[in-house]
């Protein structure tokens, strides 16, 4: 096929004449619009089409039901980011880059004190300032709104208190920035200052002012927004272990250190719609809550997405500014535009929440784990955005990649005077993540065995079920984690190094897309929809309402379609960023967009295929089971020269119908418990994850430095290996900037000292170690193509694989995040003082002598492999449910053959003393039960 | 943030900058130096202690010599960081302040007049009002220090520039030009203890440049900076050393970034005269950290960076021995 096959039949495509002029062939419609310039067809590119439909892909895992719709065009192909160009010559448009004719200059009024009631607001005098165009406070709308349903505890600005410095008060709308910033100080607020709370092991207690009141619900006087209690498994495991590790763990606040600080613009426009630009990850909350707050229907509100300069969940809350700005802007009359400080940013925060998390393992002496116990405190902040999960996901998050013969778990979320703490990167899932994995290192070292070998004879396999009901499809764990230990060279480095120098393992394990829908019934509405739109021209236009933050959301959407369509990428244009036009998606969070937006896409995209095919049926006579699809032409499968272009078959399909359109929407298949909370961490699919990290301890000084990842991540299959990769890299960054030195540092006043970027540490690219991204493709059952997430799950294991190689080079292991030089150094001196040694320099690494339950592990790891090699591939079905390695039935419902296993959500009385910190919240009542109500 | 207005002057010459300065000074009028602006700015746009004037210095070519015994203050850093014409200690120094970026316009002479930095005092405007001011910027409201707080005389924010600990050590000296003339002085005079007050520098007058004894070419030094990250991060802790190899008299060390003002060891040198092993150097090492005293002001403990002082002194004789 040298020449490869013209777009177009007869003398069809571009020639070109002796005289150098161009001409079209002798088509109905110009060649342009059979997609590119180039008029013959590329050959089918049998290396991206796999094996089971008979090219040269290999399947390891096995097929998957989307091979079928394989072309070969781009799925699993390095592409740049179809909206890479826009960013990189500076023409992409970012909130603040939105002009709008005769725009005016928003501000807001923040509350100086942490916790006050506010007596009245005197607004007259910024009323009189020439320039103040208009002026709002919290009576203009006094309607809540939030993230989540069950806790919508937001205002546009507050009504009677403010909770956080920082808080918002008031806003006013000038002609310029200096009139509105000197229209601030003109503002006369009265406030009866209250006594603020910032130490969450105090949220627990009684006070006089609770943060928030929850009226019946709430729990006693205290400040408890959240409390969770699950028990799950044989507690009678745990009694008598062979190895245990209990830690107490502190870990500071970190934010999403995203570039981009948040703006927004909103207009009233001449019909008397809202169009409000915002750079959101969920423009559909904000679409709901403006709508709320606004007391106008949500068909009258356009939300546009701008380019979103990074979120990381930092942009995934609707926000009080965006209220603002739509309020000023009614008033006004003129669209507003507000955009924040970098100090700003941080009282809006929603980042990590600062926590104090106690984990207890113990292992059985065949090195099973008998037992997790987790107590997680986290300190909410002043507002529950997406908290409510969070202190779902510290713990069960936690129940897989290992096999667990018990879980338990005490949860509490509590409020402080502090600006509100949220979903970021790894929501909930990553510092427990670490407290387990360095306690996993912990019970290694007291078996005697290696680490990566424990985990190894620990994992769950593919498809089964996890201790508390999540139902596991794919699983790329074991692959990952023997990869890292080869490409690191583990077994000739663990705990052999000199000191100073050290190795460390860490796991990850994380949701694809969370199974419900918050806002509505999952088994009536979808997840995703998404439309495709085929006119004439050929081109085809995707409408989309996933939000591209940067991470390639566009480009997997325009991919999957490409690939099924077998047309080039630049024939596909994703319309993203309009409400008005977008299908409802529920945004950019909890890793949904791959699997959910990809998974709708193909299945409009499949629609349209149909459609083509059976418009080349009629015009070749071949069956569409004979046809084949490839680069803008359809032809049979034995012979290229029979066929149509892409154009010809769309044009047939056209006729008396005009444009294609189809519709492809995304639900999740029922899944999951029925206890209370078991829908909280149900996903249709997990990501898995293994790093080993290498680092350098300067025992003098306690710097830390990562010089070497090996970072393996399962993201089921890499639709695009280009931005799989960044995605890793980009993870370590984040994970290692709160595991060296990022942290939110509240001083003793309560005032957050490094609301900056100088002081907030992020790490620069001298802190960057060299990364060696391994992609493991388990090819999911349910994703498309096979895809899970790849975009927050490699964050994970960066923390505990450096705590592990910390205590690896030094002998101490640290609990207390992050590892900044005088964390380390006051924890290297209490190691001296423990050893009695003066020079830290005199400190012994540690060295491992395996033990008898090496050999004994490392049999039972080979089994499994082969156990997990036959589920992957499902060559073997049978049921598998988290407790068959103890010897249970995974036929009979555990509850039937185990006497005492538990499965509760609520705690026994007679225990309730002995639980953590986070558990002492069940010693309280809820209102309703102590006879108040209101 | 928005850069509050001032009126920017723009002297060529040494001589007319400081007939601006007298200017201005005769009309009651307040001002600032500026030479590459990356402190001054950013203090600005925080609406920290700013003047109606500012008076650059970046335009006078006079205080931009380049050679091993004098570098003028308008030299900027990048300069420093790549010139072989001056000593290699200060060539190593340079480069390791704040980021490249900030180094193509940071000049040394702003270096050496950093002002001094406080975790309650570079912060927005909001920010301060919010902890109702300090006395280093207190708006007229008379407000104490949040640092050591109840004396309301003496601000203890910490200097944090990188080059002077090296300039000590190196034996530089400093000249200053203003409406009373020239004067010349060891540079560890310079500074004053108080983080208000910060050096000698009188009103009107400013650095025009350091100079060095022929003898500074036979001096081999090092410099040790303690921080998070190794970019933009201000020094935590700074200790510089230098000396004639073999002549252990000849030993000179500076410290930075611990309390108000960087500081000459030649006390403790003396003290420790025979620092010719490996003891004694722990011994010297040690000294000059008992002799400072660190405030929690700064991003690490007090604590801890008062302790690297002595690992950061003993790694800095060490490279030179
Ligand atoms: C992100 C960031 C990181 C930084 N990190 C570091 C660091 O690691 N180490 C470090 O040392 N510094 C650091 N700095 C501070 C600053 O960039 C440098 O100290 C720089 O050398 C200052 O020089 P300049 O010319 O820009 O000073 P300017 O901002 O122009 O002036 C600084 C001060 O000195 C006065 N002044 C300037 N020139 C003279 C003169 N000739 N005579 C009298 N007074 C004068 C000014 O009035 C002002 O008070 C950092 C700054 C930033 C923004
Ligand atoms: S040391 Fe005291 S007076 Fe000086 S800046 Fe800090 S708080 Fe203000």
């Amino acid at each position: 096929m040298s020449g490869g096959y013209k777009q177009q039949p007869g003398s069809g495509g571009n020639t070109v004449r002796k005289d150098g002029k161009r001409v079209a062939g002798k088509l109905k419609f110009q060649p342009p619009g059979a997609g590119g310039s180039n008029p013959k067809m590329k050959e089918r590119d049998l290396d991206f089409i796999p094996e089971s439909v008979g090219g040269k892909e290999p399947q390891p895992a096995g097929s998957h039901v989307h091979d079928r719709l394989r072309t070969g065009t781009v799925v699993g192909k390095e592409v740049a980011l179809v909206d890479a160009n826009p960013k990189v010559i500076g023409k992409a448009e970012y909130g603040d880059d939105v002009r709008l004719g005769g725009e005016i200059i928003g501000k807001i009024l923040r509350s100086p004190h942490h916790y006050a009631k506010i007596k009245s607001i005197d607004t007259s005098k910024v009323e009189a300032l020439p320039g103040v165009i208009a002026v709002a406070t919290g009576a203009d709308a006094p309607k809540t709104f939030g993230v989540l349903p069950v806790t919508k505890d937001e205002h546009a600005m507050a009504i009677e208190k403010v909770r956080h410095m920082g808080d918002l008060v008031a806003c006013v709308a000038a002609v310029d920035e200096e009139t509105a910033l000197h229209a601030l100080n003109l503002f006369e607020v009265e406030y009866e200052i209250l006594d603020a709370e910032f130490d969450p092991r105090k949220g627990i207690e009684d006070v006089d002012e609770p943060i928030h009141w929850r009226g019946k619900y709430h729990v006693g006087n205290t400040n408890i927004q959240k409390r969770v209690f699950q028990e799950f498994g044989d507690r009678s495991l745990v009694e008598s272990p062979a190895a245990s590790s209990s830690r107490k763990w502190r870990f500071e606040g970190v934010h999403h250190g995203f570039t981009e600080p948040h703006a927004v613009v909103a207009e009233w426009d001449a019909t008397g719609r809202l169009q409000l630009y915002t750079p959101q990850q969920v423009p559909h909350y904000t679409h709901r809550a403006l709508s709320t707050v606004l007391d106008v229907p949500m068909h009258q509100i356009n939300v546009i997405r701008t380019f979103v300069g990074g979120g990381f969940g930092g942009k995934s809350d609707p926000f009080p500014h965006e209220m603002c700005a739509a309020i000023l802007a009614r008033k006004a009359g003129r669209p507003v535009r507000i955009t924040f400080d970098r100090e700003e940013v941080y009282w809006i925060n929603r980042g990590r929440h600062p926590s104090y998390i106690e984990v207890k393992i113990d292992a059985d002496e065949q090195g099973r784990v008998a037992g997790f116990d987790i107590d997680a405190l986290i300190d909410g902040g002043a507002f529950a955005s997406f908290g409510h999960v969070t202190s779902y996901y510290n713990g069960v998050l936690a129940t897989s990649p290992y096999e667990l013969g018990s879980f338990h778990y005490t949860g509490a979320r509590v409020w402080t005077n502090k600006p509100a703490s949220g979903a970021m990167r790894g929501h909930g899932a990553v510092n427990t993540r670490c407290a387990v994995e360095v306690g996993m290192d912990e019970i290694a070292e007291q078996l005697a065995v290696d680490p990566i070998d424990l985990r190894l004879a620990n994992l769950l396999p593919p498809h089964c079920r996890t201790i508390t009901g999540f139902r596991i499809t794919s699983n790329g764990m074991r692959e990952a984690l023997t990869k890292v230990r080869e490409g690191s060279d583990w077994d000739n480095k663990f705990r052999k190094l000199p000191l100073g120098k050290g190795i460390g393992i860490g796991c990850g394990f994380f949701i694809s897309g969370s199974g419900l829908p918050i806002h509505w019934d999952p088994n009536r509405f979808p997840h995703a929809t998404v439309h495709i739109q085929i006119d004439m021209d050929g081109g085809v236009t995707v409408h989309t309402g996933a939000a591209d933050i940067g991470q390639g959301s566009t480009t997997a959407v325009a991919q999957v379609v490409s690939e099924v369509l077998a047309l080039p990428l630049d024939m596909i244009h994703v319309r993203s960023h309009e409400s008005d036009t977008s299908p409802v998606d529920l945004g950019s969070y909890s890793s949904r967009v791959t699997f959910m937006n990809c998974n709708a896409a193909i299945r409009a995209a499949m629609e349209i295929r149909e459609q083509l095919l059976n418009a080349a049926w009629e015009m070749t006579g071949y069956h569409p089971t004979t046809l084949v699809l490839n680069d803008r032409r359809i032809y049979y499968k034995h012979d290229p020269a029979i066929g149509v272009s892409y154009l010809e078959a769309l044009h047939k399909a056209q006729e008396d119908v005009g444009a294609l359109i189809a519709r492809g929407a995304y639900r999740s298949p029922p899944m999951g418990g029925v206890h209370k909370g078991a829908a909280a961490g149900l996903a249709p699919a997990y990501s898995f994850s293994a790093y080993v990290a290498e680092v350098d301890v300067d025992v003098e000084t306690g710097i830390v430095k990562c010089t070497n990842v090996w970072a393996a991540h399962d993201c089921g299959k890499a639709l695009n290996p280009l931005s799989v990769r960044g995605q890793i890299i980009g993870s370590c960054h984040m994970g290692l900037g709160q595991v060296l030195s990022e942290k939110m540092v509240y001083g003793r006043t309560g005032h957050l000292q490094n609301a900056n970027l100088l002081q907030y540490q992020i790490p620069s690219v001298h802190e960057m170690p060299h990364v060696t991204p391994i992609i493991v493709e388990s090819s999911d059952p349910e994703g498309p193509f096979g895809a899970k997430e790849a975009g927050e799950g490699p964050l994970l294991p960066i923390l505990p694989a450096v705590v592990n190689a910390v205590y690896d080079a030094i002998g101490v292991r640290p609990n207390t995040l992050p590892l900044t030089p005088d964390q380390m150094w006051s924890d290297i001196q209490k190691k001296m003082k423990e050893l009695k040694i003066k020079d830290p320099r005199k400190l012994e690494s540690p060295r491992l002598e395996h033990g008898n339950l090496q050999p004994v592990l490392e049999q039972r790891a080979e089994e499994h492999r082969i156990r997990d090699g036959k589920r992957q591939r499902t060559e073997d079905t049978s049921a598998y449910v988290n407790g068959a390695l103890f010897g249970f039935d995974p036929n009979i419902p555990m509850e039937d053959q185990v006497e005492g296993w538990r499965s509760a959500t609520e705690p026994e009385p007679e225990k309730l003393a002995e639980l953590g910190i986070a558990g002492k919240a069940w010693l309280k009542q809820e209102q309703r039960k102590m006879g108040g109500d209101n | 943030m928005l850069m509050p207005a001032f009126e920017l002057h723009k002297p060529v010459s040494i001589e007319e900058a400081v007939a601006l300065a007298r200017d201005l000074i005769d009309s009651g009028q307040e001002f600032d130096w500026v030479s590459g602006g990356t402190d001054l700015i950013p203090n600005y746009k925080w609406h920290i202690n700013t003047k109606p004037h500012v008076i650059s210095l970046a335009g006078i070519e006079e205080m931009k010599s380049l050679s091993m015994t004098e570098i003028g203050a308008g030299v900027k850093l990048s300069q420093l960081e790549v010139s072989d014409e001056i000593h290699p200690l200060l060539k190593t120094a340079a480069g390791k302040v704040a980021s490249s970026l900030i180094r193509k316009s940071a000049t040394l002479g702003g270096n050496i007049c950093l002002d001094t930095r406080c975790f309650w005092y570079n912060q927005s405007e909001d920010w301060r009002r919010s902890i109702e001011w300090c006395h280093k910027a207190d708006c007229g409201t008379g407000a104490d220090c949040r640092v050591i707080p109840n004396q309301n005389t003496l601000c203890v924010a910490t200097y944090q520039g990188d080059m002077a600990a090296s300039l000590i050590s190196l034996g530089a000296m400093i000249t200053l030009v203003g409406p009373d003339g020239i004067r010349e002085m060891p540079i560890e005079d310079f500074f004053e203890l108080d983080g208000m007050k910060k050096n000698v520098l009188q009103k009107g007058e400013f650095v025009c440049k350091v100079t060095f004894s022929e003898e500074v070419s036979k001096r081999v030094g090092a410099y040790k900076k303690l921080r998070v990250r190794e970019t933009w991060d201000f020094p935590e802790a700074g200790s510089a050393a230098s000396w004639i190899p073999g002549d252990l008299s000849s030993l000179r060390i500076g410290t930075t970034g611990i309390e108000s003002i960087p500081r000459s060891h030649c006390k403790e040198i003396e003290q420790h005269a025979n620092w010719n092993d490996e003891d004694s150097i722990f011994e010297l090492s040690q000294a000059v950290q008992k002799s400072v005293k660190a405030v929690n002001n700064t991003i690490l403990s007090p604590r801890y960076r008062k302790a690297m002082v002595s690992v950061l002194t003993r790694r800095a004789i060490e490279e030179i021995i």
